[in-house]
C-alpha cells in the first residue's frame, strides 16, 4: 500500500518540515548581509549621482549620442535634418535674410520628448552645426520644457521690409556690375 | 462588579497615568482623549519607525541602499511620504460605495484602539471579550476590503477583494483556536488575566509554558499574517497578476489611509501576540510594586509601554526579515496552507494545551 494513511501523513509532515526549513534557510542566508560580513554585502545599487562611482559626461564613450545642440551661426537652414528626422521632432522656420546668400533661421526647435537620438540629423548636417553633446540628463517637469530652441527669433515686419530693400539693392548692384 | 464601575475604573486608571484628575467631565470625553492619545502618540510614531526600519532592513538584506535622501540616513522618509501622499489628488471620480466601504474598513480597524493592550495602567477596555474584539474587527476588515474591491468595478479590485476575503476566512479559524490555547492556560480572556499569568523572565512567558503553546504561538503569528494579509502572506493584496489588488485604485489620501490601516493591522496583531505569548508588559515584580507604592503611575505606564513596544518591534522586524528573504506565496497556496497546515496543527495544540492544563489542575 503505497498511499496508505500513514504514508500520506508522513509525506504531509515531511512537506511541512521542509517548508519550515526552507524559510529558516533563506533567513540564515540573508543574515550576513545585515552586518556586512565578508565581501558579500557590497551594495550593488548606488546613490545618484555618486561623486565616487557614478558615470559623468567624461566617462561616456566618444561617439555617444547625448542631447542635440545646433550652432545657429554655422547653420545654413538647409532643412536636411528636418527631412531626415524619422520622429519628426525638428521644427524649422526660416526666411531670406539681409544678404541673398544667407537664410535667416528664425525657429529651430528640437522636441526631445519625441527625439529618439538616432543621430541621422547629425549625419546629414553639411555645415556640421548640429552635433550631439555629451549631456544626457534631460529630465524636465513639463513637456514644453523638453523643447530646445536654437532659432534666431522671429523677424518683425519692419525688419523684413528693410532686408527686402537691402536685397533689392545688392541685386541691382550686381546688375550694374 | 457592574459594568458602570468597569467603565469608570479604566478611565480613572488611565487618567492617573497621564496625570489628569478625573472630575465631573463626561467620561466619553476622556475616552475620546484616550483613543486619540493612543493613536497619535503610540500608533502613528510606531508606524513611522517601523516603516523606516522595514525599508532600511530590507535594503540591507537585498544589498541595496534604501532611503537616503530625506534627512540624515533617510530618517525623515516616512514624513516625506505622508506629505507627498496627502498632497496628491486623484483624477478618478469616487462612487459613494467606494467611500462607504473604505470608511467601514477604516472604522472596523480603528475600533480596536479601545482594546489595544498597552500596559496594565493604560489598559482601556478590559472585558472578558477583549481578546476576541480584534477578531471581530479583522473579519469586518476583510469584509470591508472585499466590498471596497467589488465596488471598484475593476479586475484588480474584484479579484483582490475576493482573495482578501478568502484569506481572512482561512486565517481566522487557526488564529481563534490558537487564542483559545492561551486562554485555557491563563484561565480567562481579559488582557489583565492573560498578562498576569506570565512574568518578566522569558521562562515564565506563555510561549515556553509547554510545547503545545510554542506551536500555538507560531500558528497564531502565521494565521495573523494570513488573516490580515501581511507580508509574506499577502498574496490577496499584492500578487502581480492583480497589480496590487484593492489598493491599485487608491491614490493620495485614500491610499495613505489604506496603507496605514494595513500597518495598523500588523502592529495590532504583533501587540496582541506579545501580550498573549511573550510576557505582555510584565516588568520584574519588585520594580512594579515599588513604583505602585510610590504612586508613580505615569512612570510605570511608560516603562510598561516601552518594554511592550520593544518586544513588539522585535517581533515585527523578525516578520519583516522573513518576508523580505522569502518569495511571496500565491493566494491559493496561502489559503491551502492555512486550512491544511495551520488548522490541524492548531487543533492539535488546543487538545494538547487542554490536556496539559487539566493535568496541572489535578
Amino acid at each position: 500500500m503505497r498511499f496508505s494513511v500513514f504514508s500520506q501523513l508522513a509525506l504531509y509532515i515531511r512537506d511541512v518540515s521542509l517548508g519550515v526549513w526552507s524559510i529558516f534557510e533563506s533567513c540564515f542566508t540573508a543574515f550576513p548581509y545585515l552586518f556586512r560580513w565578508g565581501d558579500l554585502r557590497k551594495e550593488v545599487t548606488e546613490g545618484y549621482p555618486d561623486p565616487v562611482s557614478s558615470k559623468t559626461a567624461d566617462d561616456l564613450p566618444p561617439r555617444s549620442r547625448g542631447l542635440l545642440f545646433n550652432d545657429i551661426d554655422r547653420c545654413t537652414g538647409c532643412r536636411e535634418c528636418e527631412r531626415s528626422c524619422p520622429a519628426q521632432c525638428i521644427h524649422i522656420e526660416e526666411e531670406p535674410g539681409a544678404d541673398a546668400s544667407k537664410i535667416w533661421v528664425s525657429v529651430f526647435d528640437i522636441d526631445f520628448a519625441q527625439c529618439i537620438f538616432c543621430g541621422l540629423c547629425v549625419d546629414v548636417c553639411q555645415p556640421a552645426s548640429l552635433i550631439h553633446t555629451r549631456q544626457y540628463e534631460g529630465a524636465a517637469y513639463s513637456l514644453s520644457d523638453l523643447v530646445a530652441s536654437f532659432g534666431r527669433g522671429q523677424v518683425t515686419a519692419e525688419q523684413r521690409a528693410k532686408w527686402a530693400a537691402l536685397r533689392q539693392l545688392s541685386e541691382s548692384d550686381e546688375v550694374t556690375l | 462588579m457592574n459594568t458602570g464601575n468597569d467603565q469608570i475604573s479604566w478611565i480613572v486608571s488611565w487618567c492617573r497615568a497621564i496625570g489628569l484628575t478625573p472630575s465631573n467631565t463626561p467620561p466619553w470625553l476622556y475616552a475620546l482623549l484616550a483613543l486619540l492619545c493612543t493613536f497619535c502618540f503610540v500608533v502613528v510614531p510606531s508606524g513611522a519607525f517601523i516603516s523606516y526600519l522595514d525599508r532600511k532592513l530590507s535594503a540591507d538584506l537585498q544589498a541595496r541602499v534604501g532611503p537616503n535622501r530625506a534627512g540624515p540616513g533617510g530618517l525623515f522618509q516616512p514624513f516625506a511620504d505622508i506629505l507627498k501622499l496627502l498632497q496628491k489628488d486623484t483624477q478618478k471620480q469616487w462612487g459613494w460605495r467606494e467611500n462607504f466601504w473604505l470608511s467601514v474598513h477604516t472604522m472596523a480597524l480603528y475600533s480596536t484602539l479601545a482594546v489595544l493592550p498597552l500596559g496594565s495602567v493604560a489598559l482601556l477596555v478590559d472585558t472578558e471579550m477583549s481578546a476576541f474584539l480584534p477578531f471581530w474587527s479583522a473579519l469586518v476588515l476583510g469584509l470591508g476590503t472585499m466590498l471596497l474591491g467589488l465596488s471598484q468595478e475593476s479586475v484588480p479590485g474584484w479579484f483582490g477583494g475576493i482573495r482578501v476575503a478568502a484569506q481572512t476566512l482561512a486565517g481566522s479559524f487557526p488564529a481563534l483556536v490558537a487564542l483559545l490555547c492561551v486562554g485555557i492556560r491563563a484561565g480567562g480572556f481579559r488582557w489583565s488575566v492573560l498578562a498576569n499569568s506570565q512574568g518578566f523572565s522569558p521562562w515564565s512567558w506563555a510561549v515556553f509554558a509547554n510545547p503545545f503553546l510554542l506551536v500555538a504561538f507560531f500558528i497564531f503569528v502565521m494565521s495573523g499574517l494570513v488573516l490580515l494579509a501581511i507580508a509574506p502572506l499577502d498574496g490577496g493584496l499584492s500578487m502581480s497578476d492583480i497589480h496590487g489588488g484593492v489598493s491599485s485604485h487608491l491614490f493620495g489620501r485614500r491610499l495613505s489611509l489604506f496603507r496605514f490601516g494595513r500597518f495598523y493591522g500588523f502592529f495590532l496583531w504583533s501587540v496582541i501576540t506579545v501580550v498573549l505569548f511573550l510576557g505582555a508588559w510584565r516588568l520584574p515584580n519588585g520594580f512594579t510594586h515599588g513604583l505602585l507604592r510610590l504612586e508613580a503611575y505615569s512612570v510605570l505606564a511608560v516603562f510598561e509601554l516601552v518594554w511592550l513596544l520593544l518586544k513588539t518591534f522585535t517581533l515585527m522586524l523578525l516578520i519583516v526579515w522573513i518576508s523580505r528573504v522569502n518569495t511571496r506565496s500565491r493566494v491559493d497556496q496561502i489559503t491551502d496552507f492555512s486550512w491544511k497546515v495551520l488548522s490541524p496543527f492548531s487543533l492539535l495544540a488546543l487538545v494538547g494545551a487542554s490536556i496539559w492544563a487539566g493535568w496541572r489542575a489535578f
